[in-house]
C-alpha cells in the first residue's frame, strides 16, 4: 500500500475535531465502553472535557452510561437548574466545574452501541433537532474507527496513554490489583475502595491510583 | 457564505450520510454524493474522487462535472498532479496558484489550465496510515482554502473513508462488540495482575509484566489466562 499519514499509528484517530468542526460545542470525549468499567478514552478535547470523562469513571453511572444503556441521547441542556436526580454527585461536580450544558451520545453501529460521545457547552442552551441529529450522525460515523483502535491498542503492551488520550487509564487497574492483593478482596470492591477514596479525599482517582502504584499511598481499613 | 449556513450545510451533510450508513446503500453514489457537498461546501467549483482498486491502483470514481473528470483522467494518464502527490505522500496538497507550478506537474499544469482551473486543494482519504485515495477540489479562481476549509474537507473525507469501510464493516457489528468487550476485559485483567504481582513480589509493574509473560510463554498459556489467575488468587508466581 502507498503512502502514509506522517503520524504515528498508535495514535488514537482524531475522532473529537468533526464534533467541534460542525457543531457549537465547547468540548468533546469520545469514549468506547462495553458495560460496567470496560472503558477506553480516544479523545478529549482539553482539561475540563477530560475530567468531565474522569468524573463519569470516578463516580460511576451519569449521562454516559445512561446512554449507553439507551442507545439515544442523554441531554442536560441546563446543569444549574436541572434535578439530576438520577447522578446528584455528578450533576453537582459537573455544574461546579463550569460545564453550562452536557449531551451523551451513543456511538452506534446499527442496532450496537460501542460508547458515547460527550459533548459540551460553556453555557446553558439546548441542541436544536438537526444539532442533534448531526451529532447522532456524526458519532454513527466514528463507531468503527472508534471500535478498531480500541481493539489494536488494547492488544499492544505499549501502547501510550496521554491526558487528552487516556486510553483505559492502565494505572487505575493496576492500582485495583495493588489494593486487591494487599486487602485480600475482590477486584469490584478494591475498585471501590479506590472510588471512596478519591471522592472522600477530592483527589482524582488517576492521582490517587499512581501514589498506590508508586507505593507511596498504602489504603487500608482507615483509609476509606 | 456566512458560517451559520456551512454549519448548517454540514449538519445536513452528516444527517445525509447517516442515513446512507444505515440503509443498503451503494458505495460509488455515497462518494458522488459527499464529493458534490464538499465542493459546494468548500466554494470550490468542481471535484472529484479517487480510490484504490484492489490491485492498488488509483481509480477515478466519482466527478462533480465532465471538467473534473477529464483533469482526473489527465492526471491518472499522464502521471502527475497534486492528485497523485497527496496520494503518494498521505498529505494534503494545497495549489494556490496553478501557474506557478508549470515545473512542477508539466504535464499537469497546462491540461487544468486549459479546463479553466486556477487553484486545486487535494485531501488524503486515510485510515491510519494506510492512504485509500485522494478527494480533489478544483477551483477557477486564484488563492488557497482557508485552513479552517482544509480542516473541514478533511473532517468529511475521514467521514467518506469511515463510510467506504463501514461498508465492509456493518454486518459485523454484533462481532465487533463483542471483540470490544473481551479486549477491554483482557487488558484490564492483565493490568490488575501487574498490580497484584508488583504487590506480592516487591517488583515494578514492568517487571510484573516481564514475569507473567515468561509464565504465559513457558507453559504455553495464554496471558489472559495467566492474568485471570493471578487476580483471582489462584496463581502465585515467585520472582
Amino acid at each position: 500500500m502507498n503512502g502514509s499519514t506522517g503520524g504515528s499509528d498508535d495514535a488514537p484517530p482524531d475522532l473529537c475535531s468533526p464534533f467541534l468542526d460542525a457543531l457549537p460545542v465547547s468540548g468533546v470525549s469520545v469514549t468506547v465502553m462495553a458495560g460496567s468499567g470496560l472503558r477506553s478514552t480516544l479523545c478529549s478535547s482539553g482539561s475540563v472535557a477530560i475530567r468531565v470523562d474522569e468524573l463519569h469513571l470516578e463516580l460511576g453511572g451519569g449521562p454516559q452510561s445512561e446512554a449507553l444503556r439507551t442507545g439515544t441521547i442523554i441531554a442536560i441542556p441546563d446543569l444549574a437548574t436541572d434535578g439530576h436526580t438520577g447522578w446528584p454527585l455528578l450533576g453537582r461536580a459537573l455544574h461546579e466545574l463550569g460545564v453550562g450544558a452536557l449531551f451523551a451520545i451513543p456511538l452506534q453501529m446499527g442496532a450496537v452501541t460501542v460508547g458515547v460521545v460527550t459533548l459540551l457547552r460553556d453555557r446553558p442552551g439546548d441542541l436544536t433537532p438537526r444539532q442533534r441529529a448531526a451529532a447522532l450522525a456524526i458519532a454513527s460515523a466514528s463507531a468503527v474507527p472508534a471500535a478498531i483502535h480500541t481493539l489494536a491498542s488494547a492488544d499492544r503492551e505499549d501502547s501510550r496513554e496521554t491526558p487528552a488520550a487516556p486510553a483505559l487509564r492502565r494505572e487505575v487497574h493496576q492500582a485495583t490489583g495493588v489494593v486487591l492483593a494487599r486487602l485480600g478482596i475482590s477486584a469490584t470492591d478494591a475498585f471501590a475502595r479506590l472510588q471512596a477514596y478519591s471522592f472522600a479525599t477530592g483527589r482524582s482517582l488517576l492521582d490517587v491510583a499512581h501514589d498506590v502504584v508508586a507505593g507511596t499511598l498504602a489504603l487500608d481499613d482507615n483509609d476509606s | 457564505m456566512t458560517i451559520e449556513s456551512r454549519e448548517t450545510r454540514l449538519s445536513t451533510a452528516f444527517v445525509r450520510l447517516a442515513d446512507t450508513l444505515v440503509a443498503d446503500y451503494d458505495v460509488v453514489d455515497l462518494l458522488h454524493w459527499l464529493v458534490e457537498e464538499c465542493t459546494s461546501i468548500l466554494d470550490t467549483q468542481a471535484g472529484g474522487l479517487m480510490l484504490i482498486d484492489p490491485a492498488g491502483r488509483l481509480q477515478l470514481i466519482a466527478s462533480t462535472s465532465e471538467e473534473a473528470q477529464l483533469v482526473e483522467v489527465f492526471q491518472l494518464a499522464g502521471g502527475d498532479g497534486p492528485c497523485l502527490d497527496c496520494f503518494r505522500s498521505g498529505k494534503p496538497v494545497t495549489v494556490a496558484d496553478l501557474s506557478e507550478e508549470t515545473a512542477t506537474w508539466p504535464r499537469f499544469v497546462p491540461e487544468a489550465s486549459q479546463l479553466g482551473f486556477r487553484s486545486v486543494h487535494a485531501t488524503p482519504l486515510r485510515l491510519r496510515d494506510q492512504v485509500i485515495g485522494t478527494m480533489n477540489l478544483f477551483s477557477r479562481h486564484v488563492g488557497a482554502l482557508k485552513d479552517e476549509d482544509i480542516r473541514v474537507a478533511q473532517a468529511l473525507a475521514d467521514v467518506a473513508t469511515i463510510g467506504i469501510l463501514q461498508e465492509r464493516n456493518i454486518r459485523s457489528a454484533e462481532l465487533i462488540a463483542e471483540q470490544l468487550q473481551r479486549a477491554l476485559d483482557s487488558r484490564i485483567l492483565i493490568e490488575q495482575a501487574k498490580g497484584v504481582l508488583a504487590t506480592t513480589l516487591g517488583t515494578t509493574v514492568d517487571g510484573a509484566f516481564h514475569i507473567m509473560r515468561t509464565h504465559s510463554r513457558d507453559r504455553n498459556l495464554p496471558l489472559r489466562q495467566v492474568a485471570d489467575d493471578i487476580v483471582a488468587r489462584r496463581l502465585h508466581l515467585g520472582a
